[in-house]
């Protein structure tokens, strides 16, 4: 029996190697194919997020925020105005909330997407990615009608949103609907039952529910390990206790668990979609304007819970010398922010807390001890987007 | 000064400052925020140990842990919310504990052996601050590169070799 007795192996994995999403590096120590150690190394998409905002209004603010999490652009736009929103007490009409709701359940979906193709081409199987890409599409074109923009919309504005949905704009989402709820079950068909899915990803990356609570995680990465915790249904946001919709959880906490919950929640945001576009306040924008234009100014379509966005904000909207910790359940887990006002146009601090970066943290004690290819699998299950983990 | 709001509100005693002082445990309560989320000062060296007590009270959950400049040239604040999981809870306790330190030596104690999730974001305070937390596993900067000379979150830095537009020919 011949016996060899190597070194350790370290190599650095990234910047721009092709599963790291973006550009994150990975120092790993490998004894073989085993890994020992790895190290994650962040700060490449640096660009001073939190110092930026300290010298700009919210107004002016908010086309940098689309560039944290770039896969979920609306919920850094949402947080970006419901901190200052809620720190100075502005109501928002109930039909902006609603056009809120369906635009983040939209983003939602779409970001679930991009996590799917990714982390299915990183265990090795590439069709799925064009399919989501395929469904995505649809997805960004009613962004596009809706916004003017595919992924840097800039649409949310403190008290609203910035125009309201345009003509038919609601029936083409209904028809996504439609269309997208079968694609779902078509991945699942696909890849749930699939053996060699199933070989990669059960019991590979198991977080215990102690654990993840004590790791910081947040999102699927939580509720996979079995804990039911959302914040929509925890802190009453937006107008979600008025929809009929559950969240979706698994005990496991392995990779796969990961996955079915974020296939469970693409399914689940579509029901809050339809239920959200079929009881929006005023309805399709056509009916409400023809309504508003027949009964004239006075009739009850022009009261406050109609309007898409409640009174303007002056461009020197001040910031009162209060502080507080808003967050809101964006794909990746809970995207806060903890907004300090100085009594100026300025925040005197502005804290993002991005889910991918503490969800990140777990990573070096998931991959020691298995074997080089399950970081892959690992990382992917994950979910991280560097914009947000850099920002 | 920024503080000065929350002087204004010492007298109010929230449920976990009741608690810490039916426990003897030196705090200082800082009123509530704009949420209604009580808020505590505690002092660095008393942190470790009221740290435990609040994990021993149940909050097993750090959320946030982020850090700011009090004033240009004043002190410097480590900023904690914790939180409560459990499954299917509505609107659980939360509470805010600062730590104000000052800039010539500000020195505070890791959490990260209570609470793993400060692993991050304490490094990211040490970096963009440069409070160091002491006992941490690997307290070094995250997202500056290792080189980097200055702490950017501070109110008085100076961002070295910054283009002004008005100097443009």
């Amino acid at each position: 029996m011949l016996a060899t007795k190597t070194k350790p192996m370290i190599v650095s994995m990234g910047p721009h190697h092709p599963s790291m999403h973006g550009v994150l590096r990975l120092i790993v120590t490998l004894d073989g194919e085993n890994v020992i150690d790895c190290e994650p190394i962040l700060g490449y998409l640096h660009r001073g997020m939190e110092k930026i905002a300290e010298n700009r209004t919210i107004v002016q603010y908010l086309p940098y925020v689309t560039r944290w999490d770039y896969l979920a652009t609306m919920f850094t736009e949402a947080i970006t105005v419901n901190a200052p929103e809620k720190l100075t007490n502005i109501q928002v009409p109930k039909r902006a909330s609603y056009i809120r709701m369906i635009m983040l359940e939209l983003s939602r979906v779409a970001s679930h997407l991009l996590w799917l193709g990714p982390f299915m081409a990183d265990i090795g199987a590439q069709t799925p990615f064009f399919y989501i890409l395929r469904e995505r599409e649809m997805i960004y074109d009613l962004f596009e009608a809706a916004t003017g923009m595919r992924m840097m919309h800039n649409y949310f504005r403190i008290g609203g949103v910035a125009v309201d949905l345009p003509y038919g704009w609601i029936d083409k989402c209904l028809d996504f609907c439609d269309y997208f709820l079968p694609k779902v079950n078509e991945y699942e068909r696909l890849i749930t039952n699939n053996p060699i899915f199933l070989k990669r990803v059960e019991g590979i990356g198991i977080i215990g529910k102690e654990e993840a609570i004590n790791w910081g995680l947040s999102g699927p990465m939580l509720r996979a390990s079995g804990v039911q915790w959302d914040l929509r249904k925890v802190d009453h946001y937006e107008c979600y206790d008025e929809l009929d919709w559950q969240i979706q959880w698994q005990k496991e906490g392995d990779s796969l668990a990961r996955y079915l919950v974020r296939i469970g929640e693409m399914k689940e945001s579509i029901k809050i979609i339809q239920q959200a576009l079929k009881s929006i306040p005023g309805g399709p924008y056509e009916n409400l304007e023809a309504r508003r234009l027949q009964r004239g100014k006075k009739s009850e379509w022009n009261n406050f819970e109609y309007q898409f966005i409640s009174k303007k904000p002056s461009p020197t909207f001040k910031l009162p010398k209060q502080e507080h910790y808003i967050r809101v359940e964006a794909p990746k887990g809970e995207l806060g922010v903890f907004l300090i006002g100085d009594d100026s146009v300025f925040p005197w601090r502005w804290k993002i807390r991005p889910p991918g970066f503490i969800n990140l943290q777990i990573l070096p004690q998931l991959v020691k001890g298995m074997k080089l290819a399950d970081i892959m699998t690992i990382l992917g299950s994950i979910d991280i987007i560097m914009g947000e983990v850099d920002r | 000064m920024l503080n000065t709001y929350t002087n204004s509100s010492t007298k109010i005693q929230g449920r976990l400052s009741v608690w810490l002082a039916n426990h003897k445990l030196p705090h200082r309560p800082l009123g509530f925020d704009y949420q209604g989320v009580e808020i505590l000062q505690i002092r660095s060296e008393d942190w470790l140990s009221i740290a435990v007590a609040l994990y021993v009270y149940g909050f097993n959950y750090l959320r946030s842990q982020c850090a700011y400049d009090v004033a240009p040239g004043g002190l410097l604040a480590s900023v904690y919310h914790f939180t409560k999981i459990e499954d299917n809870v509505d609107q659980p306790e939360e509470i805010c504990i600062k730590i104000f330190v000052s800039r010539q030596k500000p020195k505070i104690p890791s959490v990260f052996w209570i609470w793993k999730s400060a692993d991050f974001q304490e490094r990211e305070s040490y970096d963009m601050l440069g409070i160091s937390y002491e006992n941490h596993p690997r307290l070094k900067r995250i997202l500056m590169p290792d080189t980097w000379i200055g702490w950017p979150l501070r109110k008085d830095y100076i961002v070295p070799d910054f283009y002004e537009l008005q100097d443009a020919y």
